[in-house]
């Protein structure tokens, strides 16, 4: 974005992203808000329009945007998550997007989800970083307010469902950089970024009952089978689903 | 190897200094429902695009039908209808004098701007910058610059040690420096824009020295060295310096001489509605001097009840014995040029309180209540008319 004084995102954050991210390993996946069950065919959900992001990783780090990829895991991935639909175990409707005013409430709270799920991911998932009010063995208390019952697009809906991916994939410049770094120093150059969550809040409460994150997600998003692949790991966990599917193939790795 | 000869082009284009008298550039060729090609300007417009559906469902956006035909208008007299119809204008709430441009289309425009440019011909400059970035597509050419230098440092790292650290900081200076050459780019070209349009080209530099002055202000009234006027850009400048901007972009039109009409009177009137909500914005700062100046300028023709009323708001609020006294007057003043909002009773009355003058503080506030028996504070201003 240019400015005419200032550019608020600046050249520098590409060299800002030549950094690490949060370390992975140490990573809770999922969290339930206890006592919380969906029994199956019981309840109305709601899925919020995806968040897709889809691309390459320079040889320095930097995202490349890929409007190709990421419109073909857009499609990949509604199918992926419409076939998912009939195996959660209730009914699942994308929502109707509103205009006007209620789009800029319905905007308001997709970007709070967002700075929710974010917060659970750092200050919940990673132990070592649990804040003193998270720490209770068991606990998941996080909530976006009583103000969703009365969000457009929510009349008569039970829950509201959101997913969101990211993927950035290696380019052959960074893969090279990642060989020859571990080869000549026995440094680590990581390459790519396949991180994704999905999230199922309370309509009538506001509250938020699963959420599900991991930052190193399988699934090739840009072919059916990895989308399908990615969207069983976006599910693992899912409140409520039929006993048998939670069997289901759980990818490991990529 | 084309990207390893760009790579060693970053290093020769490093730095270069831009030179003050600079020539008008000629009008690009208008490309009309232009649509991106190649991976990389896809990606950057896919990445606006979804920028801009944020934006479109913003509740910072200030949708009132008049004033976005009113700005969208001055852009079409600045860049012609063909290429305006390539731009969405969203004007934002925010009270800071900025504009911004992305690749796809969309542009912001900052009421904080809108209430710091006095005619059409001002925000025409601004607007012609905008759009300047966005015809030489400069987000895209930005950020393959970004990812080369980021490649070029990744490679020397491994490479050599000594090698890296002699270049990092050479190599991410020059991304600045690329930057600050990009925009000396759009202000040339948007000075083009404005001298092609009815407007006169001096007026770009106008905006750039009321800029220094406030930022001259603001400091003055923090105690603070002002920066405003510097010469040199620092390593992490984006823009050039505004002593710069403003020395090329008069330099250069005086050199078009191209008269016209900026359109000041135009500029109030169709501001007007919207200037008590951007003054109280801006008094809200906690930005005296700065704040004080801008009231100045504003209050070129004339202080207005509106400008007398922000000003005593403004005195009020910093909240000195004298300023106290200074406010009462000024809120006086403006009920006597005929504002009509009765909050300044309630200013003078609070003012006048807290200056030893208990009866006809009660006075102004019992006449506030009169006037707006609902107010949300009514019972705590009855309180103290109480007293």
């Amino acid at each position: 974005m240019r400015g005419f004084l200032r550019n608020t995102i600046g050249v520098l954050s590409s060299v800002a992203l030549m950094g690490a991210a949060l370390p992975a390993s140490a990573q809770e996946k999922t969290g339930n808000k206890p006592g919380f069950t969906l029994a199956p065919g019981s309840a109305r959900i709601v899925l919020m329009r995806p968040s897709i992001k889809v691309g390459e990783q320079s040889t320095g780090g930097l995202f490349e945007p890929n409007a190709d990829w990421t419109a073909q895991s857009r499609d990949n991935l509604n199918h992926a998550i419409a076939a998912m639909q009939g195996q959660l175990g209730n009914s699942v409707f994308d929502i109707v997007e509103p205009a006007g005013a209620d789009a800029a409430a319905l905007a308001e709270y997709q970007a709070l989800f967002a700075t929710i799920a974010d917060s659970v991911i750092v200050y919940q998932f990673f132990p070592g970083n649990r804040l003193p009010t998270k720490k209770r063995k068991g606990q998941f208390s996080w909530t976006m307010g009583s103000g969703v019952a009365s969000l457009p697009g929510l009349a008569g809906a039970d829950y509201a469902l959101f997913v969101t991916t990211e993927d950035q994939f290696g380019s052959t410049g960074r893969k090279v950089a990642q060989v020859f770094a571990a080869l000549a120093f026995g440094v680590s150059v990581p390459t790519g970024v396949h991180k994704g969550f999905a999230g199922l809040v309370d309509v009538k409460t506001g509250d938020l009952v699963w959420l599900n994150a991991d930052l190193q997600m399988g699934g090739d998003v840009r072919t059916d089978e990895g989308a399908q692949k990615r969207v069983t790991q976006l599910f693992e966990g899912f409140p409520g689903r039929p006993v048998v599917l939670a069997a289901a193939p759980a990818g490991a790795g990529k | 190897m084309i990207r390893w000869l760009r790579l060693a082009g970053l290093l020769a284009a490093m730095m270069a200094t831009p030179s003050i008298a600079a020539p008008l550039p000629p009008l690009p060729t208008f490309t009309p429902a232009y649509e991106p090609t190649g991976v990389d300007e896809r990606g950057m417009w896919m990445e606006a695009d979804e920028a801009e559906r944020q934006m479109r469902d913003s509740a910072l956006v200030m949708r009132d039908p008049a004033l976005n035909a009113y700005v969208r208008s001055v852009l079409c007299r600045t860049v012609g209808d063909d290429r305006c119809r390539s731009v969405r204008i969203y004007i934002q709430h925010l009270p800071y004098f900025n504009a911004t441009m992305y690749p796809n289309g969309m542009m912001t425009v900052w009421s904080g701007l809108l209430l710091r440019v006095r005619d059409e011909a001002e925000l025409a400059a601004v607007l012609g910058h905008e759009f300047a970035h966005f015809e030489k597509r400069h987000t895209l050419d930005g950020f393959k610059r970004a990812r080369g230098a980021g490649d070029l440092l990744m490679w020397t790292s491994m490479v050599s040690p000594t090698v890296y650290s002699a270049m990092a900081v050479s190599t991410i200076g020059s991304l600045f420096a690329f930057s600050r050459a990009q925009e000396q780019e759009a202000d040339l070209l948007g000075l083009a824009y404005l001298t092609a349009s009815p407007y006169p080209a001096a007026s770009a530099a106008n905006i750039w020295d009321r800029i220094m002055a406030e930022e001259d202000a603001t400091a003055a009234g923090r105690k603070r060295k002002s920066t405003a006027r510097r010469y040199s850009a620092g390593f992490f400048a984006s823009h050039p310096t505004d002593v710069v901007r403003a020395t090329y972009l008069r330099e250069t039109a005086l050199k078009t001489n191209d008269p016209g009409d900026p359109a000041a009177v135009a500029f109030r009137t169709a501001l007007a509605p919207w200037m008590p909500t951007f003054l109280a914005d801006q008094i809200k700062l906690n930005d005296f001097g700065g704040s004080d100046y801008l009231l100045g300028q504003l209050a070129t023709d004339g202080w207005t009840p509106d400008l007398l009323y922000a000003r005593a708001e403004l005195y009020r609020l910093r909240g000195n014995p004298r300023d106290l006294m200074s406010a009462a007057q000024l809120y006086r003043e403006a009920i006597d040029k005929g504002l009509a909002d009765p909050e300044a009773e309630r200013g003078m009355g609070l003012a006048l309180l807290r200056s030893q003058q208990p009866e006809p503080g009660k006075a102004a506030l019992r006449r506030y209540l009169e006037r707006k028996p609902g107010a949300q504070d009514a019972t705590m201003i009855a309180t103290l008319i109480a007293q």
